[in-house]
């Protein structure tokens, strides 16, 4: 039995996957911390773990790939590529693994052909395994990423979505699976994905069991989630089926709503006479030691609701959704609410709509309809767009049944059969002009963008603008500890914060005193290498992405300009006015001197730009004007 | 014998005369108006009067001046530069109370003052001068006069106020229409600025280099000259970088330019220190503008090549002593560099950053390294004066050793608060042309991407950036 690594061809791989007595475990460091903290687990806490990480010898470590590359350039000012790149310098040998949305990429919506290929071949580079999944199980939204997996040489993880109901049969799943190995070939590892951690141990271990009796020499991957806290089960289930590949997570960081733990997977399974392949305990142990420390830092970003929650039978929302659900209700103050979404609106919403995978971006839509029907009162009364694009099949076909006809008229209007006539269905997105768009991130970030660069911006636009110019103000914060980037309030005063830059000098910070000028200016004193440096802080300026109102912009030269050749004369500089040369009424001739502003000792005549008459004069004698400050008004003669 | 001495003046330049009165082993005594309350030269001197409110109006004010200098009983006045330093009135006022004026007699400052007059003593004594008119009659004949002037020696011209000096009161014009609206302009100007309107026109000698030498004249007419200097780095005709000795290499023309330099203070009966200036034209011809009856900011480049404390020699030359040294005592060693550095922010039209206040200063040290300052971390810059924060003057042995001293020493310059020139003075000194030598007055016009730079900041002071901002604002907004 030997332990796969980077490196190896896909069919090697596969056949040791296919020969192996034991099984394999992958490490879902992403989708734990997709599930459990909010995506923040930084790439400095995935970089101390990397080398205990390396030698445990997992399948794969799934590091990239679901919402962590939004994530990643929206909240943690990461590169995602780079992210790779480090962590494949400390993991020479393990395999990552990323999870893709089919058409939808990384994102909530379709994405055009060409940028998907682009997208999938500059990730393909650093991402040995793809599992890849549509949440509606409509094939041929996934063929696009197929494609690009296999041409690259690196390993396609398709991947069924796992719900129940009683549509949800055996026949169903298998039947789908064939349609997958229709479109890819026998070479792929199936995931089976429950993502909800739906089901009993039993339905696993019968579901793993129909594909395997079916399909003899398919791999199995089973992935899900412990939000029942039965996950254990369904894993061994779903291994004395036949399944070689599961998923579990670092015991120092796991919670409620991700995977389970390793070593109790690994213990339990022993067993049953299940040996996992090429891992090395102590190190899995070993890894927790090391991230044991860390989980403090997170802490804000766990879910406030402690424990687990065996209603996601009833309502059925995957990993991570569970938990913001109940901080979005928290902030949007309907927390009472809450037992009625989940466990009567939202289950009723999910087969009155066809009782599809509760997973990204569907369970957005579940989710947010349900609210929004319990909120409002007037169920479907108040669509959101993406209801709209569902009900007209722009995501792809209902897997079971379409929705009743009064959802459509409710959402639609009384015309809704026209609407479904007209917009219904499917349509090719037009690709988008890549060219086009490299240029227009040219002139966004005012330098020639690399490929990487340009695929975080195809897929993000705004955020990956924002992001770049984040890293030129504040340089690669992924040095820094949550420890610091997460921190609740404010430093000690003479608190030492020690880090290695992304070049690898060694920088020391010492906190020093704050004080705040009677305009409200606050000046942050900090020693840097030794040196003190001084930050400044404006009242009304608000940072990041919590936005806010801003301070009214200043007119620019061009635009002071401007306004003068039209009459109206404002201050080019800041300055006092020595004297006002006109009155109100007064004709005055082009060049006739309006007002004399002094600046450093200079006059400076301000001249009339037409021959017209003097209309207001604001400026005083003796005043003190800023740029852009009214002077004097002057309208054209007739 | 010890002797009362008052510095009409603030800023960097009564520090720079306190320390000299004080070395000498006099009394020195400060006066203010109230924004320099907290300013460094009142800590500084042995005593300091406070004048009024100000602002810039009681620093001007003869009388008031003049009082406090008889209620401290001093025995003489350094007017330093700017505000009296060049008004005749002052001195005579200084001399009718029997006081020491200490500068040269208040008819030679009349007669230098008036730029009309120093032309005419200069072309007497065969002294080579830019064509020019008298001042101006008043009213519409002075206009006529002036469009008369230009009409035989054509545009451009300058506009200058009879009075005037230091690069003030001074406009170029290039057209009629300019000509007629400019001046009275300029005549206000002149009036607010000098108390006096009267102006005139020289001929504009295109892209000059800017070369002047400093003298010293004893009560006895012994006047020697401490070599020249180059202020050619100008904006606005306001000198922003100044070197000693001058860079042009026909060694035998520099020294002309200094014999006549000590003929020009000869012919005027020059006493006390001065600097002559001369225009140095593409062909080099040389023209003598003016002198300036007063000690200049950009002294300390001389005294670093020669190594005489000019304001020292000043004083003691006033106190009646003779010159200590003569011309062949006088030798010049290697190379000197002067920058100002302002409160300005370059990129914005070198706006002035007055008002805010020097958080962070800290300043170089070193091998041939001088600084005359007078700001200090915490210090508020009053808006009202000019904004000379400090003079970074180096020396040394050759003309690149000098520069190699000044890029390391504003590397190392750290102000925070205000924007400074700072960052300029590093594109400047980076420039070839400036390295080669090969500049003139319109060196900032046909450089103008010296000003395109960006402030550089390291990684570990990006980083710092944002926990300063995590600090302040109790949380990460960027990972909210």
């Amino acid at each position: 039995m030997e332990r796969i690594v980077h490196g190896m061809s896909v069919n090697e791989t596969l056949a040791n996957l296919r020969q192996a007595t034991g099984y394999y475990v992958t490490n879902t460091a992403r989708d734990l911390s997709q599930s459990d903290y909010k995506n923040r687990i930084l790439l400095h806490t995935d970089l101390l773990a990397a080398k205990p990480r390396e030698a445990a010898g997992f399948f794969s470590l799934e590091i990239t790939g679901g919402a962590s590359i939004h994530v990643d350039i929206l909240r943690k000012q990461v590169d995602p590529f780079l992210k790779l790149e480090l962590l494949r310098e400390r993991m020479p040998k393990t395999l990552f693994q990323t999870l893709c949305r089919g058409i939808n990429l990384f994102g909530y919506r379709p994405y055009p052909q060409n940028v998907i290929r682009l997208v999938v071949r500059e990730f393909a580079k650093y991402v040995d395994v793809w599992r890849v999944f549509d949440f509606l199980n409509h094939v041929p939204n996934m063929v696009a990423v197929f494609e690009e997996v296999q041409k690259s040489g690196k390993i396609l993880e398709p991947a069924v979505c796992f719900s129940t109901g009683p549509e949800h049969t055996n026949e169903f799943y298998v039947k789908k699976v064939g349609e997958i190995l229709a479109v890819t070939g026998e070479q792929i590892i199936l995931c089976v994905k429950n993502h909800g951690g739906l089901g009993t141990p039993k339905r696993i271990g019968d579901l793993v069991d129909a594909i395997k009796q079916k399909y003899p020499e398919i791999v199995i991957h089973y992935h899900g989630h412990n939000t029942d806290g039965n996950d254990v089960g369904r894993i061994v289930a779903a291994v004395q089926a036949g399944a070689k590949i599961v998923d579990a997570s670092d015991h120092a960081f796991s919670g409620y709503y991700g995977p389970p733990s390793i070593l109790t997977v690994v213990n339990t399974l022993s067993e049953y006479g299940h040996q996992a392949v090429g891992l090395d305990e102590a190190a899995v142990v070993e890894t927790s030691e090391v991230l044991r420390g860390e989980r403090q830092h997170y802490e804000f970003f766990e879910s406030q609701f402690k424990g687990n929650d065996p209603t996601v039978q009833i309502h059925k929302l995957p990993g991570g959704a569970a938990g913001s659900s109940f901080e979005q209700a928290s902030k949007g103050g309907f927390l009472d609410k809450m037992p009625a979404i989940l466990h009567q609106e939202l289950p009723k919403v999910q087969k009155e709509l066809g009782n599809f995978w509760s997973v990204t971006p569907g369970s957005q839509i579940l989710w947010t309809t349900a609210v929004s029907n319990v909120q409002g009162g007037d169920r479907y009364g108040n669509p959101s767009g993406d209801l709209k694009n569902l009900l007209l099949g722009k995501y792809g076909p209902f897997p079971f049944y379409q929705p009743e006809e009064w959802i459509y008229e409710k959402v639609f209007g009384a015309d809704w059969r026209e609407i479904i006539e007209k917009e219904g269905g499917m349509e090719a997105i037009e690709d988008m002009d890549i060219d086009h768009e490299r240029r227009e991130l040219a002139k966004k970030i005012g330098a020639e963008p690399t490929d990487q660069q340009l695929v975080s911006y195809l897929q993000h636009p705004n955020d990956a603008v924002a992001f770049f110019k984040f890293e030129e103000k504040f340089g690669k914060s992924y040095v820094l500890p949550p420890s610091v980037l997460f921190r609740r309030g404010a430093f000690r005063l003479g608190e030492v914060i020690k880090f290695r830059d992304h070049a690898g000098k060694e920088h020391v910070i010492e906190i020093g005193p704050q004080q705040t000028d009677e305009d409200g200016t606050t000046h942050v004193y900090l020693n840097v290498d030794h040196h003190q440096r001084v930050f400044e802080f404006e009242p009304e300026a608000t940072a990041g992405n919590g936005g806010g109102a801003a301070a009214a912009p200043k007119l620019s030269k061009q635009e002071i300009e401007d306004l003068a050749k039209a009459g109206d004369l404002r201050a080019p500089f800041g300055a006092n006015v020595c004297e006002i040369s006109v009155a109100v009424g007064q004709e005055v001739k082009v060049g006739d001197r309006l007002v004399i502003l002094e600046a450093m000792k200079m006059q400076t005549p301000i001249t009339s730009p037409m021959d017209g008459k003097v209309q207001q004069i604001t400026a005083k004698v003796g005043a003190a004007v800023r740029p852009g400050d009214e002077l004097v008004k002057v309208t054209p003669a007739d | 014998m010890k002797k009362k001495i008052m510095v009409a003046n603030r800023g960097e330049i009564a520090l720079r005369i306190i320390r000299a009165i004080q070395e000498l082993g006099h009394i020195s005594v400060a006066i203010y108006e109230t924004p320099d309350n907290e300013a460094q030269h009142i800590r500084t001197a042995d005593e300091a009067l406070w004048l009024g409110d100000g602002p810039r109006c009681d620093y001007l004010n003869i009388d008031k001046v003049i009082a406090a200098a008889r209620k401290a009983g001093v025995d003489a006045i350094h007017p330093g530069y700017g505000f009296l330093a060049e008004n005749p009135d002052f001195a005579k006022a200084c001399e009718d109370n029997g006081i020491i004026f200490i500068g040269p007699p208040s008819e030679v400052i009349q007669a230098l003052g008036d730029k009309v007059t120093a032309r005419r003593i200069m072309q007497e004594a065969g002294i080579p001068l830019v064509p020019g008119t008298p001042s101006l009659a008043a009213g519409e004949e002075g206009v006529r006069q002036a469009v008369e002037f230009c009409k035989q020696h054509g545009y451009p011209v300058m506009l200058k106020a009879t009075a005037g000096g230091g690069g003030r009161g001074i406009r170029r014009i290039d057209d009629e229409k300019q000509l007629r609206a400019e001046i009275p302009v300029a005549r206000a100007e002149a009036r607010a600025a000098f108390n006096n309107d009267a102006v005139f026109l020289e001929k504009l000698v295109l892209t000059p280099k800017h070369i002047e030498v400093q003298i010293m004249a004893d009560k006895d007419g012994n006047t020697v000259h401490l070599g020249s200097r180059d202020c050619s780095i100008q904006r606005r005709n306001q000198k922003l970088v100044e070197i000693a000795p001058s860079l042009i290499k026909d060694q035998a023309l520099v020294d002309k330019i200094c014999e006549t330099a000590v003929k020009a203070a000869k012919a005027s009966n020059y006493f006390n220190a001065g600097t002559v200036e001369f225009l140095v034209d593409k062909d080099l011809n040389y023209y003598f503008m003016e002198i300036n009856t007063r000690v200049q900011v950009e002294h300390t480049v001389t005294e670093m090549v020669t190594g005489i404390d000019i304001v020292r020699t000043q004083i003691k030359l006033a106190l009646g002593k003779p010159l200590a040294f003569c011309q062949e005592d006088i030798q010049v060693r290697g190379y000197a560099i002067e920058v100002r550095i302002n409160a300005e922010d370059p990129q914005n039209n070198f706006m002035p950053e007055g008002g805010k206040t020097v958080s962070v200063y800290r300043s170089p040290g070193g091998y041939g390294v001088r600084l005359d300052g007078f700001v200090y971390q915490g210090y508020t810059i009053p808006e009202v004066y000019d904004s000379l924060l400090v003079k970074l003057t180096v020396h040394g042995f050759s003309w690149n050793e000098t520069v190699d001293r000044l890029r390391r020493c504003l590397n190392n310059f750290v102000i925070t608060g205000p924007k400074t020139t700072i960052p300029f003075y590093l594109r400047v000194i980076d420039d070839p042309d400036f390295k080669k030598g090969e500049f003139n007055t319109s060196f900032l016009d046909t450089h103008p991407h010296l000003l395109d730079y960006e402030d550089e900041e390291t990684e570990g002071n990006k980083l710092a950036r944002l926990i300063a901002e995590i600090h302040y604002r109790k949380q990460n907004p960027y990972a909210v």
